[in-house]
């Protein structure tokens, strides 16, 4: 038989429901502590290529008349992607020291960046370097365009340049063998500073949305 | 495993008695988990297209911020949708514990098992993507993690957890993919709770009126009174003092945070193998109490009542191998689930798990309880599931009661309770589980039907009903179970004595006709009247 609920029985169920539900309503939000108030954050964040580190030759007329018509290429390069080191320092004591490979198996893809470092707050000078680690005997050297070559004719003309070209292209796009920003932020509690690599300037720069948010003026970052 | 499963048991049967005293059993939501947990995904559909309709991806924390400032409809509504989808995280696994703790998850039930184990992940991850939505300080903190793990996986190409580092804003490209799975991952919870169904002949899908409305309508009043909170707004140039944390449904991020990545992908896969293994670790030899069910052919008349009983859709009528014209019930071993309900549908007693069809269970009473009704005749008998709680059944051993268990209700042959009262016994109470949390599905239910409405193999109307009386043992209701047998001790006590009679062979009168001869209908059909059902019929 179904039983039937008392008045009482009634109240005492609107009572224990209640009480659950204002259990679920806090367990649906607990406040829970994330970070220390006294607290500020430096973030490395950014994505760029390494440079490609070659060795390159210019074929003979006899080599590449042995070759097929269409890969007659007149500057073979063999190398591997350059591994750059990071340096952090805060107030001139250094943080972070660590080798950044390109992504990927071969460590030919684009660089990916983000390192958080945790900083006192108030003004710090941060001094941040990204140098290539690998020697080349001259840069230039390694990316110097071809010689034109006036044995390309026909459908072939001008291959030398545009080879050329793209060694340009390609050592352009890549991040420069050294990076350094050297300058002063100021941290509010809590603040975070962003230093980013900016593609067009081809420089380190601390991101405008920090800059904003700062409660005092930052020096202007001094760029190398 | 085993002692993890009674160890759980002890802990629902606790949760369950103070649920009982509290709702009434026939309102305790504990037994509903499972159909809780789909009203509240409705409750979530419903109340997620209304979010939809006002969720701005171009500015995800300024929409949601609105919503919730709008007190009229945006604040209860979007409270509603959070509060529903805690409900659900805790129905479904409340859910999983029981089903686990009652050893209903292996064998055929493997396949409801592990589809609403991806069913509770499902929820996991749809409460992720809808924190992340609203992008407040919680949600880009989830974000945040998420990318942190998404990030040692060889799947993207460039590491997600760039997108919150603040040189460049939040691509709206990331919002359009977390809302996209945001509505997909219902979708395929939609799917996964077909699968989790599939199985059972009539799935119960939603919890009893008054039950669902009342959740609703507090979870309605709890929006309302309590708006859920909601962090400021994401900010990648400020470290949030403090987020606030759902407990139910991200209750795996302070754990994630402090470990690494790979650690925290090893765990979780440990506890997700693990638990999709359980039915692999729980499962019995398909032998003794496990053995699927039995149809003895040479009983069965074909009268099709079996298939319509089984709740797994197990049983099937076949074509017979010999000259008689009818059918013959086919028991697939693969689908059966040893439930025994079938036992207590065939009316010549031919069906049933092994030493538990009606036959059997008529030799078990001849041997272990009418001896004790002989020695004293005034005796009542309380026929009971072996799942009841053994406080109840020592208080009605207390009460001068003889104890006669059966695996469960839903087995127990109406020929038992026809032999016990011929046989002198001055009444008999059967005391079955709560409907909804009976180990057989629907074991009180087809008791229920058989006893007072007619349905195969009903109580024969010459059995005096008025010594006959179906009882529920509730965990957490001994006062109502000792109420009730009390008033039916009270009434059959009002009764004359009962006549014994000698030599009753209920085998014999349940013998199938001549093989020869038609058997369109069982040989224990009615002859005469129906038993007419007592008239405070217990409620099914």
């Amino acid at each position: 038989m179904t039983p039937r609920q008392s008045p009482v029985q009634l109240a005492r169920a609107v009572v224990v429901s209640a009480v659950a539900l204002a259990l679920l309503a806090y367990a649906s939000a607990v406040p829970w502590s994330y970070h220390s108030g006294h607290a500020a954050r430096l973030r490395l964040s950014w994505s760029a290529r390494p440079e490609r580190i070659e060795t390159c030759r210019t074929l003979s007329e006899a080599e590449l008349a042995a070759r097929p018509a269409h890969m007659r290429q007149r500057v073979e390069c063999e190398g591997h992607a350059a591994t750059y080191l990071l340096r952090v320092s805060v107030d001139s004591q250094l943080v972070n020291e660590s080798v950044v490979h390109g992504a990927g198996l071969r460590n030919d893809r684009p660089m990916y960046l983000l390192r958080d470092v945790d900083v006192a707050p108030g003004t710090r000078r941060i001094r941040v370097s990204f140098t290539r680690r690998e020697q080349t005997d001259d840069d230039a050297a390694a990316f110097a365009p071809a010689a034109a070559s006036d044995a390309d004719t026909g459908m072939y003309a001008g291959r030398a340049q545009r080879e050329a070209t793209e060694r340009a292209r390609r050592a352009g796009a890549a991040v420069p063998a050294q990076l350094v920003i050297d300058t002063t932020l100021t941290f509010a509690d809590r603040g975070v500073h962003v230093i980013t690599f900016d593609p067009e300037r081809r420089s380190l720069q601390v991101s405008r949305g920090a800059l904003e948010r700062s409660t005092s003026p930052p020096t202007v970052p001094h760029d190398y | 495993m085993q002692r993890l499963a009674r160890l759980t048991r002890r802990c629902l049967t606790a949760l369950d008695a103070i649920a009982s005293r509290v709702y009434g059993w026939p309102w305790n939501p504990l037994h509903q988990s499972g159909t809780v947990a789909v009203a509240m995904l409705l409750a979530l559909v419903g109340t997620g297209i209304y979010l939809l309709l006002v969720y701005r991806l171009g500015a995800p924390a300024d929409s949601v911020a609105r919503i919730a400032a709008d007190p009229w409809l945006g604040s209860w509504i979007r409270t509603l949708h959070r509060y529903a989808s805690d409900l659900f995280v805790l129905a479904a696994a409340l859910h999983a514990a029981r089903m686990f703790a009652q050893g209903r998850d292996w064998g055929p039930r493997t396949l409801a098992w592990v589809s609403g184990v991806l069913l509770l992940l499902l929820g996991l991850l749809c409460a992720w993507t809808g924190y992340v939505m609203a992008w407040d300080t919680f949600g880009e903190r989830l974000a945040r993690e998420g990318a942190r793990l998404l990030d040692v996986l060889p799947v993207f190409s460039e590491p997600l957890s760039r997108i919150f580092a603040g040189d460049g804003a939040v691509p709206s490209a990331f919002f359009f993919v977390n809302l996209f799975a945001h509505i997909v991952l219902p979708l395929g919870a939609g799917v996964g709770l077909w699968l989790h169904v599939s199985r059972l002949a009539r799935p119960t899908l939603l919890p009893p009126t008054r039950v669902m409305w009342s959740i609703l309508g507090a979870l309605t009043v709890a929006s309302v009174l309590w708006p859920a909170a909601l962090g400021s707004a994401a900010d990648a140039f400020t470290l949030p003092l403090s987020t606030p944390l759902d407990l139910v449904a991200a209750w795996w991020l302070p754990l994630s945070e402090r470990m690494s990545a790979g650690a925290a992908w090893s765990v979780a896969s440990v506890i997700f193998i693990a638990l999709l293994l359980v039915p692999r670790f729980n499962r019995r030899p398909r032998t003794g109490a496990w053995a699927p069910s039995h149809v003895d052919t040479r009983l069965c008349t074909g009268c099709n009542q079996c298939p319509q009983d089984c709740p797994w859709d197990a049983i099937t009528m076949v074509k017979r191998d010999d000259d008689r014209p009818t059918l013959v019930a086919h028991v697939d071993a693969s689908k059966c689930v040893s439930c025994g309900v079938c036992a207590g549908s065939c009316a010549p007693m031919g069906v049933g798990p092994l030493g538990r069809s009606g036959r059997d269970q008529l030799s078990v009473l001849r041997t272990r309880i009418l001896p004790e009704i002989t020695a004293q005749p005034s005796a009542i008998v309380a026929v009971c599931c072996a799942q009841a709680p053994a406080s109840h059944i020592a208080a009605l051993r207390a009460r001068g009661a003889a104890i006669h268990d059966v695996p469960c209700v839903g087995n127990l042959h109406s020929s038992v309770v026809e032999l016990l009262v011929r046989q002198g016994a001055r009444g008999v109470i059967v005391c079955g589980c709560p409907p909804r949390d009976c180990v057989g599905r629907e074991g009180p239910k087809w008791l229920g039907e058989r006893f007072y409405a007619q349905r195969e193999a009903e109580l024969q109307p010459r059995v005096d009903t008025a010594r006959v009386w179906v009882a529920t043992l509730a965990t957490g209701d001994l006062a109502g179970t000792l109420s009730t047998f009390d008033d039916f001790a009270q009434r059959v006590a009002a009764l004359p004595s009962p006549d014994r009679e000698h030599d009753v062979q209920l085998q014999a009168e349940c013998e199938p006709v001549a093989a020869a001869a038609p058997a369109t209908a069982p040989a224990t059909a009615p002859a005469t009247a129906p038993a007419t059902a007592p008239a405070t019929a217990p409620a099914q």
